[in-house]
């Protein structure tokens, strides 16, 4: 049996040891002292802030699905995220169909009734009328925390109500308390698609059993790029451009997708993650169940990564030739570019905090534009990011700090006043830290600016030398306005909060 | 409306509204005991509903949370809720600390009234609300987290002081232009000569706040919100409460001050001469718009989709004040029947004795079905009386109505996504002209 085979996946602290609580530097993470890479005792702190939980980003991915509503079960305000997320909902309708038109989300709200005798009528009821209501092709029913603790079985009521609604219906566990790792929201929503609208056993058997869904044929020159929502229409437009120049179809999957078009993915010749913080569990069920085989390893984020993720798919094709000679002219004409910006550049400090993946990739594209990383912190930290660390640890000249945090804001206060980095970049509603101490920002991921590929160093250079240029708004705002702490917490170690359990951390 | 489930909804919950009243008061630290991911959730609602406003001092990602687990769940959150709230002492910086539970912990029954008091014990500034989510929406969590400031913080027994006054009624974040309204009404009161503690404001104080049962009375500007927390007070520190419309424009602002200047027997003479005064100043502004709205023909039907404040304000201020023709209203939050008949009531007595349709309704998707009730659509037919010119004041939501039917639209009740809100309210006399201009701003966009 398999992951798959559970009514949710497994929580990322178990399946990948993945932890949020340490305090450390890039030759320790590298494992430049012998350090185990993986921290499998995970710290824990005495003080925390709030952060986000697995139904952001999994709400993020749902409320892109064209023709899908999203019911949450739990309380009245979990879901109210997507008061943001349907800016990129709106947007990305737009730019890919011309069409603008706002997600459909609802809510059981569940209140201190159903607390107290269940909500699984609730919500059968609610899937019924949602269903007569919006009549859509799928209804992804996605349970928050309350569900969860009150033991309301939604993977019941939904095989209960399927019968009887045209609609089909996706159980999605986003159980905010069962996690602390936010990246589970992926395997959550990959679940649900998977469990659901790519059933294993519905495929016609090939040679070995491994084969597109059933009526379809394996297509060998369609790759799936997958998205799980952090690029935005922009930058997969500059993948499929790298992507086709080796003479590839692209399929992008899964946002902005069709439930009813998902099972395409299962035609491809090759499935291609532009982050491994996000996809494994599903590609390994793609490769599994419908012989599609995967790559997950580099980002496409920075001058080298872009170089090496395409190559690593040309690998796949016998196109290696081709892509050394588009790499050599694309790294050509981007140098020339980004020339003019360097100036400004050079030998500017910079503080840098993301998603794991996506701050080391980024760390290093700035590196390649003339930046010198000051310090990153990521979300979480798991085995996939080994191979950054290594590439950081590399390339520079000083050993600098790394923080794994949830967030956590108050570790970041404190090392930037230590630290007086020249720029910082962080991600949605991340950069106020650091606006509110002067120091020039800028947002690290919106699905509306470019990051991704050659295209996308050179516009973040645009975009930084922008905001170099002018960073006096920042400046003002921490003449004027002060952050919420303590003088006594600057002084004290950014980490005193990291307890370890049961010994050593590092 | 469902029985079963709330379309988009356009609030967040209690553990959400009462966050963002904590984190709108000086030097307010909200401590969530809830899991991990809610005030991440409140911060991209936020970002998403608030026009452009995000946090303040101590607010979205910066909140001191105990982002309880499943561990927790099991054998309780009660001693890390306490080691929270002991290094959060330590390390934030705050004038006010409050202890908001979240559905999780409520649901194990985390006894967090002890864990509060045996700070207060020790002299710490820290009040305690229980705020589940499964409690009720961002109004109603205004309303607990006010309820626990008087009843933990004000102190008792204070000296009362003659013309002071406490404001609330407007609800930080989940009214996206909460300083601005709040502003406006506080500016009507200070020239009526009375001394008015806000809260929320900047002018606002920690010591004052701490003194607020000294004052003479607490005027709520709204029928619902905080009217619970009025009478909490009342029973607590023998303060009445006065429960009035969010006064929008001159008509509303006019009745506003005669009925506070009744209740509280301030001189005639001083309230006739501010309003004299404000009038004046209003009607010197709209005069010269007088040929433009005659001769573009500016007057309007209009649909009015918003909150228990702005449903029915907006559109007395549209029927009394503009000329215009509100055809219908559609209040979107959940409300108990005494609560829908104080805004029937509003309704009821339009000076211009128009006669609005007042709907309840929470699925924003279901107004275009209310209008044609009152104006059903075209069958081709030669002659028809369409519902045009038209207009939309609702959320940002209200887009696709506004679509459907053909008219101009202006975001102003919470989602509002596309517009940037700082300093900008509806509320008191400059606050009608405002909206006047924001709205025909909206209708001559392509001239």
């Amino acid at each position: 049996m398999s992951y798959i085979d559970l009514k949710s996946p497994p929580k990322r602290e178990d399946r990948l040891k993945a932890c949020i609580a340490h305090g450390g530097t890039i030759c320790e993470m590298a494992g430049a002292k012998g350090k185990k890479s993986c921290l499998h005792d995970d710290g824990d702190r005495a003080f925390t802030q709030g952060s986000i939980c697995l139904l952001l980003p999994a709400l993020a991915m749902l409320n892109s699905l064209p023709d899908n509503v999203v019911l949450l079960h739990s309380a009245i305000g979990c879901g109210g995220c997507t008061h943001s997320q349907n800016a990129n909902v709106r947007f990305g309708g737009s730019v890919r169909w011309g069409k603008v038109k706002d997600g459909i989300w609802i809510s059981t709200a569940m209140d201190e009734t159903d607390v107290i005798s269940g909500g699984e009528d609730k919500l059968e009821q609610a899937i019924i009328e949602a269903d007569r209501r919006y009549r859509p092709f799928s209804i992804t029913v996605v349970a928050g925390c309350v569900p969860g603790i009150i033991g309301d079985d939604i993977d019941g009521v939904v095989q209960r109500v399927q019968p009887q609604v045209t609609a089909k219906l996706l159980p999605v566990h986003c159980e905010g308390f069962k996690t602390k790792i936010w990246a589970t929201a992926y395997d959550a929503v990959y679940h649900g698609i998977g469990r659901t609208l790519l059933r294993e056993g519905e495929q016609q058997s090939g040679e070995n059993g491994l084969a597109p869904f059933k009526g379809l044929e394996r297509l060998p020159r369609t790759v799936n790029l997958m998205n799980v929502s952090s690029m935005g229409r922009i930058d997969e437009l500059e993948l499929e451009r790298l992507l086709r120049s080796i003479d590839l179809d692209v399929n992008v999957f899964p946002v902005f997708t069709h439930p009813e078009n998902m099972v395409k993915a299962t035609q491809a010749a090759l499935s291609i993650s532009t982050c491994p913080t996000h996809d494994d569990y599903f590609l390994g069920y793609l490769e599994e169940r419908f012989g599609v085989p995967s790559i997950i390893r580099h980002m496409p984020i920075g001058i080298e990564n872009t170089g090496l993720w395409l190559r690593d798919v040309a690998a796949r094709f016998g196109e290696e030739e081709l892509a050394e000679r588009i790499i050599e002219q694309e790294e050509r004409e981007l140098k020339e570019a980004l020339a003019p910006f360097r100036k400004l550049f050079e030998g500017k400090r910079v503080f840098i905090s993301a998603g794991e993946f996506r701050a080391l990739a980024t760390a290093r594209l700035l590196e390649e534009i003339g930046f010198t990383v000051a310090g990153i912190r990521s979300f979480h930290h798991d085995k996939f990011a080994e191979v950054e660390y290594q590439k950081l640890a590399e390339s520079t000249k000083e050993d600098y700090v790394i923080d794994i945090a949830d967030v956590q804001p108050f570790e970041e206060a404190n090392l930037l006043k230590k630290l007086k980095p020249d720029l910082f970049l962080g991600h949605a509603n991340g950069n106020g830290t650091a606006s509110k101490l002067g120091i020039p920002t800028h947002v690290i991921y919106n699905t509306g600016l470019a990051y991704i590929g050659y295209k996308g160093v050179y516009e973040i250079a645009r975009r930084l030398h922008r905001q170099l240029t002018n960073p006096i708004y920042n400046r003002k705002l921490s003449e004027n306005v002060r952050l919420p702490y303590s003088d006594g917490w600057y002084r004290a170690d950014p980490f005193s909060y990291i307890n370890t359990r049961g010994g050593v951390a590092a | 409306m469902s029985e079963h489930f709330i379309e988009r909804p356009r609030y967040v919950c209690a553990l959400g509204g009462a966050t963002a009243t904590i984190t709108a008061l000086p030097g307010g630290i909200p401590i969530l005991h809830s899991a991990s991911g809610c005030t991440g959730n409140f911060a991209w609602s936020q970002n998403g509903g608030s026009g452009l406003q995000v946090g303040g001092y101590c607010g979205t990602l910066s909140i001191p949370s105990s982002n309880v687990q499943e561990r927790d769940v099991v054998f309780g959150g009660d001693a890390r809720l306490r080691e929270q709230i002991e290094s959060t002492l330590k390390i934030m910086d705050g004038s006010i600390f409050a202890v908001l539970t979240g559905c999780v912990t409520e649901v194990i029954g985390d006894d967090i009234k002890t864990v509060v008091s045996d700070f207060r014990a020790q002299g710490v500034p820290i009040i305690g609300a229980e705020t589940g989510g499964f409690k009720g929406n961002a109004y109603w969590g205004y309303d607990l987290a006010l309820q626990a400031l008087f009843r933990d913080f004000l102190e008792r027994g204070v000296a009362k002081v003659k013309k002071s006054v406490n404001l609330w009624g407007v609800v930080p974040s989940a009214d996206p232009f909460w300083r601005g309204n709040l502003e406006g009404i506080r500016n009507l009161l200070e020239a009526l000569g009375l001394t008015v503690n806000s809260f929320f404001l900047a002018e606002d104080t920690i010591d004052g706040i701490r003194k607020a049962a000294g004052a003479e009375l607490n005027i709520v500007v709204s029928h619902v919100y905080g009217v619970e927390a009025a009478k909490a007070f009342e029973e607590m520190h023998g303060v009445p409460y006065l429960s009035v419309p969010l006064p929008i424009g001159a008509s509303a602002s006019e009745a506003f001050l005669k009925t506070v200047s009744k209740v509280l027997n301030l001189s005639d003479k001083k309230v006739r001469a501010v309003i004299t005064r404000e009038k004046r100043a209003y009607f010197r502004f709209l005069e010269p718009m007088t040929d433009c709205f005659n001769d573009l023909d500016l007057q309007r039907y209009a649909v009015v989709v918003g909150d228990a404040n702005y449903a029915t304000s907006i559109t007395k201020f549209l029927a009394d004040d503009l000329g215009w023709l509100p055809e219908l209203t559609i209040c979107t939050d959940p409300l108990k029947d005494e609560e829908k008949q104080r805004l029937v009531a509003q309704l009821d007595r339009l000076e211009s004795k128009y006669s609005p349709t007042l709907v309840f309704e929470t699925d924003g998707s279901r107004a275009v079905e209310h209008l044609q009730k009152k104006w059903p659509p075209s069958s081709g037919q030669k002659y028809y009386n369409a519902f045009s010119p038209a207009f939309v004041i609702g959320s940002s939501l209200e887009r696709e109505l506004a679509q459907a039917i053909g008219a101009p639209h202006l975001s102003v009740s919470f989602p509002v996504a596309n517009r940037a809100i700082l300093d900008r309210g509806y509320t008191g006399f400059r606050g009608g002209l405002r909206l006047v201009e924001d709205v025909l701003s909206t209708v001559i966009a392509g001239r």
